[in-house]
This record gives structure tokens, C-alpha cells and sequence, in this order.
């Protein structure tokens, strides 16, 4: 890897407390150094904005789900494809593009690193194969454990404690897989789903059969991964997601891991007043003031935005409803043991008072949030949309008159029911969008290396045209830096990398095999022996973020 | 032979992977016993260290010489073809896949022989699916539609919970007491044997049964059909239980109507989700089926055959077999039946078995479950190791995949 100047551009980063100052950012052997020889290539970034690489802390990129969501929207990739080109490979995009795309369209977009959010455990090596097919960026996939009935077994035992086996157990799956970090998805809710197409009312109903409840769930794993000391606290899917009301059970959900550290997800989807059933409004100032008071707390938006989507979540009796409500194509698929899936192809319409409600209340978050590195950007891909939205979704955030023309052309009646006509003229600086995008990101999944630009940061280096139109500013950096190597230059991509798998590992007992063995002889159809992955060619290259560290 | 503990058998889309192996006479026996997974192991086991690597329109050669042969071919091709996958793992379907973008070659993730399997039902409407375990632990009722798993894939009944004839009575099963084994076939099969219920009608007529059953489940009589007494009871064994699943495979969703056929099965099941848990099980035979589908969806983002002629991917839709109508001059065979081939087309085979002696090029490649590891995605998609209990030093099909490509590309 060659030495690299970066002069004179204007850099933000607010990790290290940099907001917009002109200096040059050096860059060898991959990393950010205090200076380089004189040889060194440079970058003449004058009248450019310099920030770190972006960091998708949410979305959903490989695995069985979202092969299944490629499957089914095949009519929508027809037009929009990637072509085979010296080492670049070819590929397909829509709302789900195929990996090698992915890889592309994050890294042409300025992002060096992706979280897959929700990948189920017993799906591992599919997940690993697709993110090695997954080039230009590093990632991660969190593994799902919300409604895992060997845990729930070790959380009945334990009557919710955290006992030292179900410790252990979390850790044992997280090296088993590869994974990250650890993902609670309606915990208690996909089973009662699986079940008999049940759902969770309450955070302390019974899950029939284990005598668990959720909040037992949210205790327990929570609490366990807390005392691991994981680098990226429990990641939370609450239960109801985009129920009317859902705001009680989200609260609940907070009050309830509060004291530890815990990340929700989408919380856009778990803002909703009213009654269920009854027409929806917004509560997200209460959530807001909440997670103001609660620094341990954070949570990405999962933005709508208006155009076309593919809803893929392991919260299958969601795209129950949303099947029922569309009419149109939808998947599910029952794992067992571990979790469901459910995808529907779906319409955010800016008419549409619902639609309108969720889009204002994602801005309500972003605008109302008093603290940027608690509240962060997604569209939890490709749910509420794209991740090439994501240009568009930061106009929203600066342009204030870009935005009330938006505004203007949503369903009234439910902009109404939000704060947005309040003379709400928050614009976001480049430090907050540098916040949101990619140092808060970093700092919350334990990315030392990541979201900043300081001595021994990783180079990953995004440069963009100073642009007036924010949108078309992040949507075609001038220049990409990814490990110290030139990986986009004017839109272009340059080169073909593979990208790192980010794996977390934490210490367990091995004997813990002991207790999870004949629990997996009664419930899967897989073998103990077989179950970790262990190819290393599945696994590698890779980067472990020790816990505790 | 060494004992590599219980592995993975790669002798149907099952993918058991609680196996042992032991030698039997001049071939393996299997615990649990199952006479496909013997006939597939035995088969790779027995391959004679005299055996050429490679061969060049039959006469024994060098790896190197056939694998040059091979990126001549294909470096001329004006329409190659990349077809097979019987046997493929899934780093296998990734190389193949791979070479296919370098050379805009056809892919067609199947044999080529029998009847065309037609473009696929589910990226229409999409469906209900679930795991083995899944099935085998909530479904009160499985219906086989006219397949023949005893045979096809003869642990499938032991494996969705049907042991012995009986219903395993294991007490964490939700179903907790008999269950129903319906099968539907106007043959008399070792599954339809089985059968607590049996339904039978000519294959001709199973769109009208699909259609009957859907308009009878939303109360409309099918008026018309002498059908309506089977498909009667069947509803009502459905009716009473809150889980069900059906199992299908190519007699159902291949050949003429086929899609039409899959389409209206997910129809019904959607229909019945309304107020009960319903799931369906597809039988693919082989066992890198479902993995190089997969693999061929998330690379090229379709399912189904896929045409990187134009530089990037384009879903084929022909109705029919592929080979002749497109002009195909160099297909390239990827541990699969290597199927008779137009005049005119010159053959390049990889795989762990014999080619016919008429190919053009054939390369041994070790068996993954048997010679090399690899990852294979059982029938329910779940992904598995594949374990070498019997490690040669043949290469494996991704590795000379990866030669190949670096050889044209050279």
C-alpha cells in the first residue's frame, strides 16, 4: 500500500473533535499516519469535503432473506445493470442488487463498511459466502438470538437471569458463526408467530411451551452480551414493529434494557400513537426525550422514503400483514429453532397518510434528536428504501427549502401530526451528516479503527465536491479511499477489493457444549459436530474485534 | 479407511449429515442405512488409482493439456455453455459463475436432459417454505404431491418426524400425537405405501385439483369436477390442524405447465396462511441444486438459467431447451449428467465420475463429500459442511474453475 497526501481539503471529523478545518490527511500502509515522505502520491482535495468512510450500521445485504428478496424482484433489475469489466465483476441492481453490485453501489456511494442487521444462525455459511461475494467494503452480519429455543431454555432455567451457561452460549454462537454482534428480533414474538401465527401483546406474555416472556429475553440476552463486553451492545427489533400504539411497547423495551447499553433498530417503525388498529400518529419527541435522558441507549432511523421498497425482516407475521395489505408477492420461511422471515414487495406513496406519517416521523427523529451520535442514518435497506437513497435522505437533513417542498407534496393530514410544520428549520451542518453516516456508527458497533480520521484510524477516506445540491454532493464522491488504496475516483470505481469480515470473539467456557449439545439433538435437523463454521476460507480475510477490548 | 466420525452425504438434496461410513465389500455402507447415499459413496469410492486425470476426446492426458484444451475451446466459443451442478458445492457454482461473467456464457443450473424445467414459480408470487426441522416439529399433516421421496430421497419420511410408519412420538413435538401422511399419486410407489391418506388422480389433472381445492377452500363448490370428494376430505384434514406442509418437486413444477401448476400450489397455500400456519418443501434430486441456484441469484441476482452474452446478466425465459435453439458450440459440463449434445458442439466436462468417452475434454475432479470439503445448501436451504472422509488429491471443480478462468484471462 502506497504513502498518500491528502492536501488541503476541508476535513470533518467529529470524532476527533474536527469540524471542517483545512489540513491534510496522511495515509500508509493503510492506515491514517501523522505524516508522509515527500514521494508520496497526493490528493489535491482543495475546495473538497474530507470525511471518513461511511458506516451502514443497519441494513440488509446477503443471506437467505435477501436472496429470497432478489428472487422476487426480478422484474426491477432488468434495466439496471452492472457490466463485466477488467476485474469487475457483473451484476444486477433494483432494490435488492445482487453482491457484487452491493459492493459497488456502497463503495461509489462513499461507505467503506456494512452491517448485514439480521442473519439467522443456522444460515451462516450462506450469509459468509455472500459476503465474500460482497467486494469493496468490510462487514459484518449480527446473528439472531430473539427467538432461539435452545436460549430460551437457558432463560427459563436461569428465570431470566444471566446465567453464566447462557453467557457463554451467546459467545459460543458468535464464534460458531462469525458473527458480530447479537440481533433480537421481536424476541418471543416470531416463535408465537411460528406457533400458531400468534403475536406478542405485552412484553411479559408467555412464549407457549418455554414459559419465557419477552422482557425475560430482552433481560437476559441483553444483559449477557453487556457482560461480555461485546464491542457492539444488544441490537433491538422491538416487538409490534409498525403496530399503532407500538410507542408503549418500545418504551417498555427501553425502560426495560435501560442501564445497558442496547441499540434500536429502525426506530422510525416504533414510534406510533394510537390504538391498535386505529389510525396511527406520531410519538417520536416522547421516544426522543427518553433516549435523551438514557446515553447508553442509541438507535438508527430506518427513513421511509416515498418510491418503492422491499420490506425483508425475520419478523414474519409483519409481511403477514403487509401481504394482506398489498395483495402482491410474498415469501416466508420458518427456521427452525431460530427464527422466521417474511418479504413483500411494497409502496411508500407520498399521498398515503400512513406512508406520510412514517416519512415524517424519520425526519422527526433526525430533527428533533438533541444529540446526532444517538440517532443515526438508515433506511434499514431496503425496507424503507434503498441505500442509495441515502443522498437524498441527507437533503432532506440540510436543505431546509428542499424539504418543506417535499413536505408540501406529502399527505397533509398526516404531516399535520407531526412536528415538521412547526417551524422546524433545523439544518444539518457537515458534522452532524459526518456524525450520523459514519462516526457514530463506528464508535456504536465498537469500530475503533473505523468512523474517524485520527492516527491509526483505518484509511478508509471519502472526498467529495463541496456541492450546493447535497444530494448530488453524496451521491458521487470525487474520490473514495478504502484501506489506504484509491477505490473510486469521479464515479468511477478503480479497483476490486474483497473487503474485511468484521467478527467479534468473546471468552467462554467450552464446556458450555456440554449444555447446548443434547438441546440441539432434540431440536435441529443439523448436527452439533456440524454446526460452527469452521472453513477458514468462509471466515477469512477477517478482523476480530476482541470483547472488551 | 480411516473413521472421520459421523459426515455429511451428498447422495440426494437430504444432505444427512449424521452418516457414518464404513467399507462393505467393494463399497461403503451407510449408518443409518440408506441405499441412495451407498450407491453415491460406494460410486466415488471405488475410482481406481489407475484412472486417467484427464482425458482429450477420450484418450488419457495430462491435467495441464486438458485444462489448456479446455480455455482453447472456450477462449473460441461464440456461445458457451455452463451447465450441471448435480454435484456442484457452492464454491464450485461460484467459480463456475465467475468464469461464465469473464466468458458471457450461459448458465443453466441443471442438467439439460428430461423435461425442461421451465421458468420457476416463486419470483411471481413468491411462497410459504420452512426448514426439515420446521416441518417435521408443528406440521400435523404433510401432503407428498406426487413425488416419491422413500426412493428419491429415502430418509425424508424419518427426517420430517415418520418413523417407523408411525409418527414420532417424541413429547416436545407440537403436534404431540398421530399426524397424517397424505400422498397424492395415481402410481403405487414405497411412499405411497405409507400413505394414512391416499388421493389419486392422473397428473393431467392436478391444475383443475389445485384450482377445485382453492375454490373450495373460499366456499365456492367445485361443481363440476368428480374430484370433489378427495379434495373434500384432504380440506378437511387440513382444516383441522394449525400447521401443514406440502412436498413437491419436478412431477408437480417441471414440463409443460409446470409453472402454472407451482403457481397455483403457492396459491392455495397463501390462501390457507389466512387462518393457519401452511408451509411447502420443494424436492430438488441433487444434491448442489439448491446452492447453485442460490449462488447464481446472489451473483447475478436471478434465478433460473441466466445469459451473460450481453456483459451483464439477463434472466432467460425460453420454454424450451436451451442447447439447440442457441446456437450453443462449447458447453462446459460442471459435476452433472453430461447430456447428449447436438452435432456440432463440443463438449468440456469437470466431474468426479466417468464423462462419456465422446467429450471433448474431461477432467477428474475430486467429490466433495467424499474426496474435498466444501458447502452444499440442503433441499430447505440450510447450508452444510461437506467433509473429505476420503481426501485424494484430485483437485475440486472450483479449483480447476479458478485455473481455467486464469488461463483464458492470461
Amino acid at each position: 500500500m502506497s504513502a498518500l497526501r491528502i492536501s488541503g481539503g476541508r476535513v470533518h471529523d467529529p470524532a476527533n473533535d474536527v469540524d471542517g478545518e483545512l489540513h491534510d490527511v496522511c495515509i500508509d500502509g493503510g492506515k491514517v499516519v501523522a505524516e508522509v515522505g515527500p514521494d508520496a502520491r497526493r490528493i489535491d482535495a482543495r475546495g473538497m469535503v474530507v470525511m471518513p468512510g461511511g458506516v451502514d450500521i443497519h441494513a440488509h445485504i446477503a443471506g437467505p432473506k435477501v436472496n429470497a428478496a432478489r428472487r422476487l424482484s426480478f422484474e426491477l433489475r432488468r434495466d439496471d445493470v452492472e457490466a463485466c469489466a477488467g476485474a469487475l465483476r457483473s451484476g444486477t441492481g433494483g432494490l435488492v442488487p445482487s453482491t457484487f453490485a452491493t459492493g459497488y453501489r456502497y463503495s461509489l456511494l462513499g461507505y467503506t463498511t456494512v452491517v448485514e442487521a439480521a442473519a439467522p444462525p443456522l444460515a451462516a455459511r450462506h450469509v459468509l459466502s455472500e459476503l465474500r461475494d460482497t467486494p469493496m467494503i468490510d462487514k459484518a452480519f449480527l446473528v439472531l438470538m430473539g427467538n432461539n429455543q435452545v436460549l430460551f431454555e437457558l432463560i427459563r432455567e436461569s428465570r431470566g437471569a444471566v446465567s453464566p451457561a447462557l453467557r457463554d452460549a451467546v459467545a459460543w454462537w458468535l464464534e460458531a458463526t462469525g458473527g458480530y454482534g447479537v440481533k433480537l428480533v421481536n424476541p418471543g414474538g416470531v416463535e408465537l408467530w411460528k406457533q400458531n401465527n400468534g403475536y406478542v401483546d405485552s412484553l411479559d406474555d408467555q412464549v407457549a411451551g418455554f414459559a419465557v416472556t419477552p422482557r425475560q429475553v430482552l433481560e437476559a440476552i441483553g444483559g449477557a452480551v453487556d457482560e461480555l463486553g461485546l464491542p457492539h451492545p444488544v441490537h433491538v427489533h422491538a416487538n409490534n414493529l409498525g403496530v399503532a400504539g407500538n410507542a408503549d411497547t418500545t418504551l417498555e423495551t427501553m425502560r426495560t434494557l435501560s442501564g445497558r447499553r442496547a441499540h434500536f433498530a429502525h426506530l422510525q417503525f416504533h414510534c406510533y400513537g394510537g390504538k391498535p388498529g386505529g389510525r396511527l400518529r406520531s410519538r417520536a419527541p416522547e421516544l426522543l426525550d427518553y433516549l435523551g435522558g438514557h446515553p447508553e441507549l442509541t438507535a438508527d432511523v430506518g427513513q421511509v422514503m416515498f418510491g418503492e421498497a422491499m420490506t425483508t425482516t425475520a419478523d414474519a407475521h409483519v409481511s403477514a400483514v403487509l401481504r394482506d395489505l398489498s395483495g402482491g408477492k410474498w415469501i416466508n420461511h420458518d427456521t427452525e429453532v431460530e427464527t422466521g422471515c417474511g418479504i413483500v414487495p411494497y409502496s411508500y406513496r407520498a399521498r398515503n397518510y400512513v406512508h406520510a406519517l412514517q416519512w415524517g416521523i424519520g425526519l422527526e427523529l433526525f430533527l428533533l434528536g438533541r444529540d446526532p451520535w444517538q440517532v443515526m442514518l438508515s433506511t434499514d435497506h431496503p425496507n424503507g428504501g434503498s441505500f442509495l437513497a441515502y443522498p437524498k435522505l441527507i437533503r432532506l437533513l440540510m436543505d431546509r427549502g428542499f424539504r418543506e417542498e417535499q413536505i408540501s407534496r406529502a399527505n397533509q393530514r398526516a404531516i399535520r401530526e407531526t412536528a415538521l410544520l412547526d417551524g422546524l428549520d433545523r439544518e444539518y451542518t457537515l458534522n452532524e451528516v459526518a456524525i450520523v453516516t459514519r462516526a457514530a456508527p463506528a464508535r456504536r458497533l465498537g469500530l475503533r479503527d473505523k468512523g474517524h480520521l485520527g492516527i491509526g484510524a483505518d484509511a478508509d477516506v471519502t472526498i467529495y465536491h463541496d456541492r450546493a445540491d447535497r444530494e448530488e454532493m453524496f451521491a458521487t464522491p470525487r474520490y473514495v479511499i478504502k484501506g489506504g488504496e484509491l477505490a473510486v475516483e469521479e464515479g468511477e470505481l478503480r479497483r476490486a477489493d474483497d473487503g474485511l469480515l468484521l467478527s467479534s470473539r468473546a471468552a467462554f467456557d467450552p464446556e458450555v457444549s456440554r449444555v447446548l449439545e443434547p438441546l440441539f439433538g432434540e431440536r435441529y435437523t443439523v448436527a452439533f459436530a456440524h454446526y460452527p463454521v469452521r472453513d477458514p476460507a468462509l471466515r477469512e480475510p477477517a478482523r476480530i474485534v476482541e470483547a472488551g477490548s | 479407511m480411516p473413521d472421520p466420525g459421523p459426515v455429511t452425504c451428498a447422495g440426494c438434496a437430504l444432505l444427512c449429515d449424521d452418516v457414518t461410513i464404513e467399507p462393505s465389500g467393494d463399497g461403503v455402507r451407510l449408518e443409518p442405512p440408506c441405499p441412495l447415499g451407498a450407491q453415491w459413496f460406494s460410486e466415488r469410492a471405488r475410482r481406481p488409482a489407475s484412472a486417467p486425470a484427464a482425458t482429450i476426446r477420450g484418450q488419457a492426458a495430462g491435467v495441464e493439456a486438458a485444462l489448456n484444451r479446455a480455455a482453447e475451446l472456450l477462449r473460441g466459443a461464440r456461445r458457451p455453455l455452463i451447465y450441471g451442478f448435480d454435484g456442484a458445492t457452492v464454491e464450485d457454482a461460484r467459480a463456475a459463475v465467475a468464469l461464465a461473467d469473464r466468458l458471457g456464457a450461459l448458465v443453466v443450473p441443471g442438467g439439460l436432459a428430461g423435461a425442461w424445467p421451465g421458468a420457476p414459480a416463486l419470483p411471481l408470487r413468491g411462497a410459504s417454505s420452512a426448514t426439515l426441522g420446521e416441518i417435521r416439529d408443528r406440521s400435523q399433516v404433510v401432503v407428498i404431491w406426487r413425488e416419491d421421496p422413500l426412493t428419491s430421497h429415502p430418509r425424508l419420511l424419518e427426517r420430517l418426524g415418520f418413523v417407523d410408519g408411525s409418527a414420532d412420538g417424541s413429547p416436545r413435538r407440537a403436534w404431540r400425537g398421530t399426524r397424517t401422511l397424505v400422498v397424492l399419486d395415481d402410481r403405487d410407489t414405497a411412499t405411497a405405501a405409507r400413505a394414512d391418506l391416499r388421493l389419486r388422480w392422473a397428473r393431467e389433472r392436478d391444475l383443475e385439483a389445485l384450482t377445485c381445492l382453492r375454490a373450495m377452500q373460499r366456499g365456492v363448490a367445485a361443481r363440476s369436477s368428480d374430484l370433489g370428494d378427495a379434495l373434500g376430505g384432504l380440506l378437511e384434514r387440513l382444516g383441522e390442524v394449525p400447521h401443514a406442509a406440502f412436498v413437491y418437486g419436478p412431477a408437480l413444477s417441471s414440463g409443460a405447465g409446470g409453472q402454472r401448476r407451482a403457481l397455483a400450489l403457492h396459491e392455495l397455500v397463501r390462501a390457507l396462511c389466512g387462518d393457519r400456519h401452511v408451509v411447502t418443501l420443494a424436492l430438488p434430486s441433487a444434491a448442489g441444486a439448491t446452492g447453485a441456484e442460490d449462488v447464481l441469484t446472489w451473483q447475478t441476482g436471478y434465478c433460473g438459467s441466466v445469459d451473460l452474452a450481453g456483459g451483464h446478466p439477463e434472466l432467460v425465459t425460453a420454454t424450451r431447451p436451451l442447447m439447440a435453439d442457441e446456437g450453443v458450440d462449447v458447453s462446459l459440463c460442471i459435476e452433472g449428467g453430461l447430456s447428449p449434445a447436438p452435432a456440432g458442439v463440443a463438449e468440456i466436462a469437470l466431474g468426479s465420475l466417468p464423462a462419456r468417452g465422446d467429450a471433448e475434454v474431461s477432467i477428474h475432479t475430486a467429490a466433495a463429500g467424499v474426496e474435498a470439503t466444501g458447502t452444499a445448501h440442503r433441499l430447505d436451504g440450510v447450508p452444510l459442511a461437506l467433509q473429505a472422509p476420503l481426501a485424494r488429491d484430485a483437485p475440486s471443480a472450483a479449483a480447476l474453475l479458478a485455473r481455467l478462468l486464469a488461463e483464458i484471462e492470461r
